[in-house]
């Protein structure tokens, strides 16, 4: 029976840093921007992190700090040109971005290791220090949507116009959410690079950008409770069988076309709408 | 309270307004009325700070506020009602009106919740509803009841009329009326200029980017070229 579980839990490791990435992606699409920079933002926290353990012998902590602060630091950095774009442009951009990051990072051979990976990186983080951030992370999300900040993001996203009119600074909520999200990709990227013995350059390229967009579209965008169950499906589902493992992407690809088709607000929050809707029937305060 | 004076505002070289003046006194309730297209949502626009003027000042008790962002104009009180109920559809009726908080930034609010819900009753028993799901005269209500969340001392209203049956306008200008009585000072854009015409003190009649009359509201009711023209009568 432990041994079972004990089977299972690289997938637990895998779920817990790639929920704090879904909710990297999250925060900026909440306040309707629509950046898919994630990838590149975790690549250069995991980066940063590995740096400061294997070239400069720091202690696992401080590397975490430098990890999640450069992350936060080139996220508003990206956000001042991405705040003159909108919509499709912004996206495009900050595919951009990702490949900006993926060549300096081969280029750099001597800091990153190039082609080649940082290797030899001392694994100090398990499952319980991960059990832990991830919750945390969580609890931010939560906390943060319930508040004055998440409303701000909700106006800001269904009218961009009416919240300016209403008093709502479009730049510094854009601003702040780009900060949040460099900081979780930072972190996890982090967390990473501490928890897998190596990092490799195309580890944080197009392929992290789809499947971490995937959890969040998959999941819902509108409540904490989108990234906790897409990122959750996404890796449980594969593992069912082995032959759908081996083909993960097809199975994104198709599982996207489903979702975006037939329920386009996400699992999570389909369901979550349905049971609001229901309560308030109850209520006797049917529309 | 609100000096407009030589006001100009063009989009990529077309221009809308072509220096503007007109002035709003604490208390009043002033309309502008004016065919489609004739500058009204741009003057407003401009004093909210959506649209940057070309030129001229926009003056807000002594204070030019011409040019500023939307941040400061409402922090400076003036909330803008934005034309075709743009309501937060995905919010509860509740959120909206939280949302309209964020123009107070650290004032003190002049309406609370429950003073919005005794202006508009239909808000509180919808209020855990989302708001898209609103008649369109709810929403004109709740887009009404969201910007005096804000605090304001200056109510600009873009069009509160449009598409609402005539029986929930009356709904909407008896609620307006009330918060006149209670000292908001409204700057009110309507193209029914009969309405505008009942509703206000004062009104200024604009016309391709120009104020073409102005005066108390009841003698441009019997003006003729007005009655002609906006009036439907000859």
């Amino acid at each position: 029976m432990t041994g079972a579980i004990a089977g299972y839990l690289p997938l637990f490791d895998l779920y817990l840093i790639h929920l704090g990435l879904a909710f990297s992606q999250y925060i900026v699409l909440r306040a309707g921007v629509f950046s898919l920079a994630t990838a590149a933002l975790a690549g250069i926290g995991a980066y940063t992190a590995g740096i400061f353990a294997v070239n400069l012998g720091m202690h696992p902590i401080l590397g975490l700090v430098a990890g999640t602060l450069t992350g936060m630091g080139a996220a508003v950095v990206l956000s001042i040109p991405l705040a003159r774009l909108r919509g499709v442009y912004q996206a495009i951009a900050t595919v951009a971005f990702i490949q900006i990051v993926l060549s300096l990072n081969i280029y750099s051979e001597s800091l990153t290791g190039g082609a080649m990976g940082l290797n030899n990186i001392p694994k100090t983080v398990g499952t319980v220090t991960l059990l832990v951030f991830a919750a945390g992370a969580t609890y931010l999300i939560w906390a943060l949507e319930r508040g004055r900040i998440g409303r701000a993001f909700d106006a800001i996203r269904q009218d961009e116009a009416v919240a300016a009119s209403l008093g709502i600074s479009i730049t510094r909520h854009q601003t702040l959410a780009f900060a949040l999200s460099g900081a979780l990709a930072g972190l996890f990227g982090g967390l990473e690079a501490y928890h897998a013995y190596a990092l490799d350059p195309n580890q944080f390229g197009f392929h992290l950008l789809i499947t971490v967009l995937s959890y969040v579209i998959l999941g819902g965008r509108n409540s904490v409770a989108g990234p906790l169950l897409g990122t959750a499906l996404l890796i449980i589902l594969p593992e069912l069988a082995r032959p759908l493992a081996e083909n993960r992407m097809i199975i994104y690809g198709i599982m996207l076309i489903v979702v975006i088709n037939y329920l386009p607000k996400g699992v999570a929050d389909t369901f979550l709408d349905w049971w609001r809707a229901r309560r308030l029937g109850r209520q006797g305060g049917a529309p | 309270m609100l000096e407009i004076a030589d006001l100009r505002v063009s989009y990529a070289g077309i221009q809308a307004l072509r220096g503007v003046s007109l002035n709003v006194e604490a208390g009043e309730t002033v309309a502008l009325i004016g065919p489609n297209g004739a500058g009204k949502s741009s003057l407003l626009n401009a004093v909210s700070g959506l649209v940057r003027p070309a030129g001229g000042s926009i003056a807000l008790n002594g204070t030019d506020i011409a040019g500023s962002s939307p941040w400061r104009v409402t922090e400076a009180g003036v909330l803008q009602v934005p034309e075709g109920r743009q309501v937060f559809a995905e919010m509860t009726v509740l959120e909206n009106l939280q949302v309209g908080q964020t123009a107070l930034h650290g004032r003190d609010p002049t309406y609370s919740l429950a003073d919005v819900y005794r202006v508009f009753p239909i808000l509180d028993e919808r209020r855990d509803q989302r708001a898209g799901s609103l008649s369109g005269g709810q929403q004109q209500m709740l887009v009404i009841g969201r910007a005096l969340m804000g605090g304001p001392r200056l109510l600009l209203l873009d069009e509160p009329s449009l598409g609402l049956a005539p029986v929930i306008i009356e709904q909407v200008f008896a609620a307006l009326a009330r918060l006149k009585e209670a000292g908001l000072t409204i700057l009110l854009v309507e193209q029914n200029a009969h309405l505008a015409l009942t509703a206000s003190d004062r009104a200024y009649v604009i016309e391709q980017g120009v104020i073409e009359k102005s005066g108390a509201s009841a003698d441009l009711a019997r003006d003729p070229d007005v009655t002609a023209l906006y009036l439907g009568q000859t």
